[in-house]
């Protein structure tokens, strides 16, 4: 049998310049709705033998609300692997070896992703102990204590990075009420009194840990039907919950803002020019189009990496990024410079570059381009199981279907120059800027 | 070994490249994506004394930089719409450059990728650039922003000091500022050579691609396969401890020694059961995991290898293609607070001391060697890991890795794990890396040998707190002599 993907990127070649594009997700899923509000999406694959699971569930940093509790979706995270009566940890981590599975989770802003990859003959004992411990995880109060200092562990492994310090920076900067002003791994002040929060690691659990939050995904040697049975028999006594988080709104930027940091030791400067973007949508052309102006202006192939990085080499990690976020977030170019004395020119030549993106519509053939390359790029990056479940669960996140791929990648077909100058004047105004620069050793 | 590697033929007609290489491994199929994996049989093992660094900044004016007839520009502006590229990987006796194209654009890329192989532009200003990059990850990357990657290479270079694998791929700050193009043309011509190279493709490539691909191939020079002679690395008697120095919030180890053991060697399969049950790569499975951050949340993980695995914070698998001819046992303790890092340290050795005393149990040999026998499915799951693979059976004079580790641990016993683990592991003579801040404090307590109580933040069960008066006393025998502290500004 051909994969899928072969009619699809074969599709794609014709359809580049055509409005109608061929679908960019190939795969035919099964989504099915349970009665409790937990969604399963099958994907069976031509790879043979490995089946990949992914439970998302949509709740990240974003849904911590309440003040000094910073980080603890990342926590919690931990906690999951923690254990239930049926299965404490150490029988958990032996049915995981008997499967020969690679499991691991990972937190972000907008959700929480549970992931195990592992051979076929095992798919009904995986599935039956993940249900159990979403449903029936217990921990002690010790066992949560010692678990935070794992978590303080992870921050001081991170801390030697400026880049993450630089990422901590931007975000407390551009933002002042919504919970995206924290990272994910929180502040270290939050992180420092975790072990004094176990009660509010269960409310946390009780809130968000249910089934309307998650979604529940299989890629692989699998079939519908059987994973269906599998879910109903394992999840389905699972009960809802009924808590809304109150998200709070960020209110408009009034006026550029900045931020400087001072690095302990010699390192290299960085600057992040952000500004305030949209959130992810599959109908709007804000997002989609910003997208494209990263490549545009700031990917490799773009004028300004061959003049900074190429040419001039006045700068030697460079790149823009405006990630899919659930609400409105950021559009953020990055520049490692190699002398502190380039700082400000570089600076310049990104805000020109941004500015000439409002001054006049880019050229049609280029734009075309780029939408081919973010055509292939998809279709390269699903090559095999856990690679596909892991990209469908980064869109599930956000609209709980893979479905959303294919909208998104429409809009991407639909936009034209005119398009991006528009978003581009909405978008790249001084008031709605963050710029953040870090310096190392004596540099200032 | 270098002889080990027959010069295989899976094509029809072979007449076209004979023992004199190039050889060619390959996996057709009907994907519409086609794969390339191009592996030289060279490394930074044979960069020239005071050129070390040859080797990488070789591969990166090959894989980043112009061809004769394009500029670095034309080349990443035709590689963008296919969503292309290639990438290298230096290690010290493999470069691989690899890429995957859509058979649509196959042609367009191979072409790209032959001449960014063989022909290289050697551009003044490509070569400045990729200069630069090098030095500011040995400065920049490894000495400031990665504590763990840091630990992890000084150790090597701690084990093989005076060997040909004794400094770090990418070179020596000071070997990079004084080298020249004519050093890097000097090491492509001796060095990749069509004996050298191993060609891997994989995919929906046509029948007549491979026959093409070894026709343009063979036109390197032939020069004979030779294998950089590696000496014995000679551990230090006892413990040695070097301490780098740096303003940093927590204190990383990497701990290790040599061992005589690689793929295809009859203790092989027991070191791997023995290194998974110990601490199997970022899952939480393993007994230095389990006893270290689990039971005390010491730190985020502690793992252990019997191959080089770098890059292992930023990915659950290993890359293939960089078998090497000698192999360490290595221990990576993530950072942990300095308050508790004399005990940190002196768990992770007691926990192996009583690994080596005490053996695997029946029933964990069973667990291991059951995930050992799947898990090594999910390490080929994709056509570039596969082919990667592949290669290095080649290069270790084994058959298919998936089939030699289910076939050789299918016979194996507890007892064989428990000889080799005491053959080949050892809690003495072995180095110790330390990343710290106070690296002065951190010698005393060292070489103090005093008891390092550890503070938890919540109550222990007795079976641990018991556990921790033997291993707050327990003896590292670390003499004032055998430390060195290194100023970070000074590594590499």
């Amino acid at each position: 049998m051909v994969p899928a993907i072969a009619l699809v990127l074969l599709g794609c070649v014709a359809a580049f310049s055509a409005p109608a594009a061929q679908k960019v997700f190939p795969y035919e899923y099964d989504q099915h709705d349970f009665p409790n509000g937990l969604r399963l999406i099958t994907i069976p694959t031509d790879y043979p033998n490995v089946v990949s699971l992914y439970i998302v569930v949509q709740a990240g940093s974003r849904n911590e609300v309440e003040p000094g509790k910073s980080g603890f979706a990342h926590l919690f995270e931990h906690m999951m692997f923690r254990g239930t009566p049926t299965y404490p940890p150490a029988k958990y981590e032996a049915t995981l070896q008997k499967a020969g599975a690679a499991s691991n989770a990972y937190t972000t802003d907008d959700h929480t992703a549970y992931h195990t990859t592992f051979s076929k003959e095992d798919l009904e004992t995986i599935l039956g102990m993940e249900a159990d411990r979403f449903q029936n995880l217990s921990y002690s109060e010790e066992d949560f204590k010692t678990e935070t200092r794992a978590v303080l562990g992870e921050y001081n492994k991170n801390s030697a990075n400026p880049a993450s310090k630089l990422y901590e920076v931007l975000r407390d900067t551009a933002f002042d009420r919504h919970t995206y002003k924290h990272t994910t791994m929180g502040f270290l002040k939050d992180i420092e009194d975790m072990p004094n929060q176990y009660e509010y690691s269960r409310l946390f659990f009780d809130r968000y840990y249910r089934p309307e939050y998650t979604t529940t995904i299989l890629a692989g040697d699998v079939n519908p039907a059987t994973a269906r049975a599998l879910v109903e028999k394992y999840w389905g006594a699972w009960k809802r919950g009924s808590y809304r988080p109150e998200i709070p709104a960020e209110p408009a930027q009034q006026g550029p803002r900045k931020n400087h940091i001072q690095w302990p030791t010699e390192t290299l400067p960085w600057i992040a020019i952000a500004h305030r973007g949209p959130a992810y949508s599959d109908q709007q052309k804000d997002q989609p189009a910003l997208d494209l102006i990263s490549f545009l202006g700031f990917s490799e192939s773009s004028d300004l990496y061959q003049k900074l990085v190429i040419q001039e080499q006045k700068v030697d990690v460079f790149g823009a990024d405006t990630p899919d976020r659930v609400d409105p977030y950021l559009f953020t170019v990055l520049a490692r410079v190699k002398k502190p004395a380039d700082l400000d020119s570089v600076r310049d030549d990104i805000l020109t570059t941004l500015a000439e993106f409002k001054d006049k519509p880019v050229d049609p053939e280029r734009l075309d381009k780029v939408k081919k390359h973010l055509r292939y790029s998809f279709a390269l990056a699903m090559n095999n199981s856990e690679a596909i479940a892991s990209i469908v669960a980064r869109y599930v996140a956000l609209r709980r279907t893979p479905e959303t791929i294919n909208r998104l990648y429409a809009v991407y077909d639909s936009i034209t120059p005119e398009d991006i100058q528009a978003v581009a004047k909405k978008y790249f105004n001084e008031n709605n800027r963050t710029i953040v620069t870090l310096t190392g050793g004596n540099a200032q | 070994m270098r002889t080990a590697l027959i010069p295989a033929v899976l094509l029809a007609s072979a007449s076209l490249w004979g023992a004199s290489g190039p050889q060619l491994v390959t996996m057709p199929g009907k994907s519409p994506l086609v794969t390339f994996r191009f592996v030289f049989l060279t490394g930074s093992a044979s960069d020239p004394a005071g050129k070390e660094g040859a080797a990488a900044l070789t591969a990166a004016m090959m894989a980043e930089a112009g061809t004769r007839d394009m500029t670095y520009k034309q080349i990443v502006d035709a590689l963008f719409p296919m969503a292309a590229s290639v990438s290298r990987q230096v290690d010290k006796e493999m470069i691989t450059f690899s890429g995957t194209t859509h058979v649509d654009n196959l042609q367009a890329y191979y072409k790209i990728f032959r001449d960014m192989l063989l022909s290289p532009g050697w551009r003044k200003e490509d070569f400045e650039r990729l200069r630069d990059d090098a030095v500011n990850y040995l400065k920049v990357t490894l000495r400031g922003n990665n504590d763990e990657e840091l630990g992890k290479e000084v150790l090597y270079t701690r084990i093989y000091a005076g060997h040909p694998y004794g400094h770090e791929n990418t070179g020596t700050i000071a070997s990079l500022q004084k080298m020249t193009i004519a050093d890097l043309q000097a090491f492509y011509r001796a060095n990749f050579t069509r004996s050298n190279l191993i060609i891997g493709l994989a995919g929906g490539y046509p029948d007549s691609f491979p026959k093409q691909v070894v026709s343009d191939f063979s036109k390197l020079p032939a020069g004979p396969p030779k294998a950089v002679r590696l000496p014995e690395p000679r551990p230090p008697k006892g413990v040695r401890v070097t301490i780098v120095e740096k303003d940093t919030r927590s204190v990383a180890y990497s701990i290790g020694f040599p061992i005589s053991v690689k793929r295809g060697d009859p203790d092989y399969p027991a070191l791997l059961v023995a290194q998974s049950y110990l601490g199997q790569h970022r899952m939480s499975g393993g007994l230095l995991f389990e006893r270290m951050r689990q039971a005390r949340g010491l730190n985020y993980g502690d793992y252990a290898y019997i191959e080089y695995f770098p890059r292992g914070m930023f990915q659950f698998e290993p890359d293939p293609n960089l078998a090497r001819r000698q192999q360490i046992f290595q221990i990576w303790i993530r950072p942990v607070e300095p308050a508790n890092a004399h005990f940190a340290l002196r768990l992770a050795l007691y926990q192996l001391d009583k690994f080596i005393k005490e053996g695997i149990s029946e029933e964990d040999f069973e667990r291991t060697r059951t995930f050992l026998t799947k898990y090594v499915n999910l390490l080929m799951k994709t056509k570039n890991a596969e082919l990667g693979y592949a290669i290095d059976s080649r290069f270790y004079g084994i058959g298919d890795y998936a089939t030699y580790v289910k076939t050789s641990l299918a016979k194996l016993t507890r007892e064989d794990v428990n000889r080799a683990i005491r053959k080949h592991l050892r809690t003495t003579d072995l180095d110790i890396v330390a990343v710290a801040k106070d690296a002065a404090g951190l010698k005393k307590q060292l070489v103090s040998g005093e008891p390092s109580p550890v503070t938890y933040v919540s109550p222990k069960p007795k079976e641990i707190l018991e556990e921790d008066k033997i291993v707050e006393r327990w003896k590292i025998d670390v003499r004032p002599e055998a430390v060195t502290i290194i100023p970070v500004e000074q590594v590499f």
